[in-house]
């Protein structure tokens, strides 16, 4: 499948100091990718220069096959994106005004080749409806300038999701959010995902995203060190069992069980999916092994990201 | 286009500056009517309600209105940079081109918006002197606030009116410099310093041979009060007014922001 965001060998110097070294990255339809490294590491400009508010140095940038930076019009009729956190605002103006000026913006949109240059207006409808996905109903009415930093936040996605985009590109999503407001950014981000749409997020709250991101960049001293596919990484499950060296030896004899290993008092199996779980569990239990808990055994992607940095 | 343009009034209108230089344009005005030392300080009596917009204008248009002209054109960029607002606007499926445009047109429409609000608030001011045919000048014709004998109501409204216009006219390469140095520092206060020096700068060049003064932005601040054929200086003026304009275009377009 074709990437719905490319990213080609982008590098970006201020002077003498690059800031950027050769990223390149791609984001399928469908994917969550999360951009982490750690402060100064160049994601900010990388965002920036993916949606094309800044210009690169070499390299290009493509959305849908479309430059973002020769053919920017047509390439961010597909974008949606919040670029600092929190999302920026006319604060004199209320949420809904402010959405609905993004509305307008977004209808002048050139349109695709043979639509006879007509794009798809968002309704009031459509700002009602975001607004109400983001649980901002009741502060519609009020100018921007009295929101909190969460309910900027989360306009600032409202206004992304807006024209409902085919790229969506999100600067630190979860900044000063609660732990509510945390989890309905991930309920949408993930939403949008399954829809089609291609999401890349910046972020530091590595534990948060490797719950729901498919891949994470690295990127440290503007290069990008590792991509990592936690959907490779993520098919094995955990027994704790009063045998782990036996569960191991059990395991491993299953068809389905591609790699078994033991992390006292866990026994981790590679089972291939979470429907084999009971066929697991039976056979430990044959072969008389008392099993106590069974969970997905989650990559630690915080350990793996603290390793991979100290060694640039 | 129109939705931007619109969009940037709307911004325009609720800009601090702006408020304050119509708030400054509305009451400047009510001076003259009121000021009790008038004769004994510039020898002057009003005579007519027509003298009105001439004194306000004379007063406002040598230092206060290129400054708040300079201010609000700055802010015009600078704000957008400095509460964040610029980006998302760029982010949308726009060329930059277009936005820079509107922002355009609004710079060069605000000193025209600020003189006529001084236009009328001076005509309301100057109720109290009449608007009738009067024996005397507007200031702004020949003989000045003398005049050459009988002025009809007419008259004198075509002489405050053509002075108004030219007073706009002049003001429009403050207003595209003003915003082109707000592209090139993204910055509110450098830009309208910077724009504020260089007029400055150029009224210091008066020292200067001549031909150097006729091509001076600041050479034709007395637009409003010029009799004769004013072909050239108009062409200057615009020729100013599309050169800041296109610079300010173009470094918009490759900015990093």
């Amino acid at each position: 499948m074709r990437p719905a965001i490319e990213v080609k060998g982008l590098q970006k110097k201020y002077k003498d100091q690059v800031v950027l070294e050769e990223v390149s990255l791609g984001v399928k339809p469908g994917e969550v990718y999360a951009l982490t490294g750690p402060n100064g590491a160049g994601k900010t400009t990388l965002i920036r220069c993916m949606t094309g508010l800044a210009f690169p140095t070499g390299g290009e940038v493509t959305i849908l096959g479309r430059d973002v930076h020769t053919d920017g019009p047509r390439a961010r009729a597909n974008l949606g994106a919040v670029v600092e956190a929190p999302a920026k605002f006319y604060p004199q103006f209320t949420g809904s005004q402010n959405l609905s000026m993004h509305a307008q913006l977004a209808a002048m949109a050139p349109g695709p080749a043979g639509s006879g240059g007509k794009v798809k207006r968002v309704s009031r409808d459509r700002v009602r409806e975001v607004l109400a996905l983001l649980e901002l109903t009741r502060m519609a009415e009020r100018p921007v300038g009295q929101y909190s930093l969460g309910q900027r936040q989360r306009l600032g996605v409202a206004a992304a999701i807006l024209a409902e985009p085919k790229v969506l590109i999100l600067d630190e999503p979860t900044s000063g959010l609660d732990p509510l407001g945390i989890g309905l950014i991930h309920r949408i981000v993930t939403g949008l995902a399954t829809s089609g749409c291609a999401v890349i997020l910046s972020t530091h709250h590595l534990r948060e995203i490797a719950t729901y991101a498919h891949t994470v960049g690295i990127l440290t001293g503007g290069r990008m060190v590792d991509s990592v596919d936690l959907r490779a990484r993520q098919a094995a499950y955990r027994f704790r069992v009063d045998d782990p060296l036996g569960a191991v030896q059990t395991l491993s004899a299953l068809p389905f069980v591609k790699k078994a290993s033991a992390r006292t008092p866990y026994a981790i199996a590679h089972i291939g999916g979470e429907a084999r779980v009971p066929d697991a569990l039976a056979h430990l239990s044959a072969a008389g092994i008392r099993v106590f808990e069974a969970s997905p055994d989650h990559f630690d992607l915080y350990e793996y990201y603290r390793e991979r940095v100290e060694q640039y | 286009m129109l939705t931007l343009i619109l969009l940037e009034f709307r911004k325009l209108f609720g800009a601090r500056s702006a408020r304050l230089a119509a708030l400054i344009c509305v009451l400047l005005p009510w001076i003259w009517p009121l000021a009790p030392r008038l004769k004994a300080v510039y020898n002057l009596v009003i005579v007519s309600g027509w003298q009105v917009p001439t004194l306000s204008l004379i007063t406002i248009t040598q230092f206060l209105l290129p400054l708040l002209v300079a201010l609000t054109c700055a802010e015009m960029i600078g704000t957008e940079i400095s509460q964040g607002t610029l980006a998302p606007l760029i982010l949308r499926p726009i060329n930059r081109s277009r936005i820079i445009v509107a922002k355009l047109i609004t710079a060069l429409i605000y000193p025209a918006l600020l003189l006529a609000i001084l236009f009328l608030a001076s005509l309301v001011a100057g109720l109290r002197f009449g608007f009738g045919d009067f024996s005397g000048g507007t200031g702004l014709g020949p003989g000045l606030f003398v005049g050459v004998g009988q002025l009809s109501s007419s008259e004198a409204f075509g002489q405050v009116l053509r002075s108004f216009l030219l007073d706009a006219l002049a003001l429009m390469p403050i207003a595209a410099l003003s915003l082109l140095y707000a592209v090139a520092f993204l910055n509110t206060a450098a830009a309208a310093l910077a724009t504020l020096a260089t007029i400055q700068i150029m009224n210091m060049l008066v020292v200067f041979p001549e031909a150097l003064q006729k091509i001076l932005i600041t050479t034709y601040l007395d637009l409003y009060s010029r009799q004769g054929d004013l072909t050239q200086p108009i062409i200057l003026m615009v020729i100013y007014t599309v050169g800041f304009s296109l610079l300010a275009v173009f470094a918009f377009e490759k900015r990093d922001l």
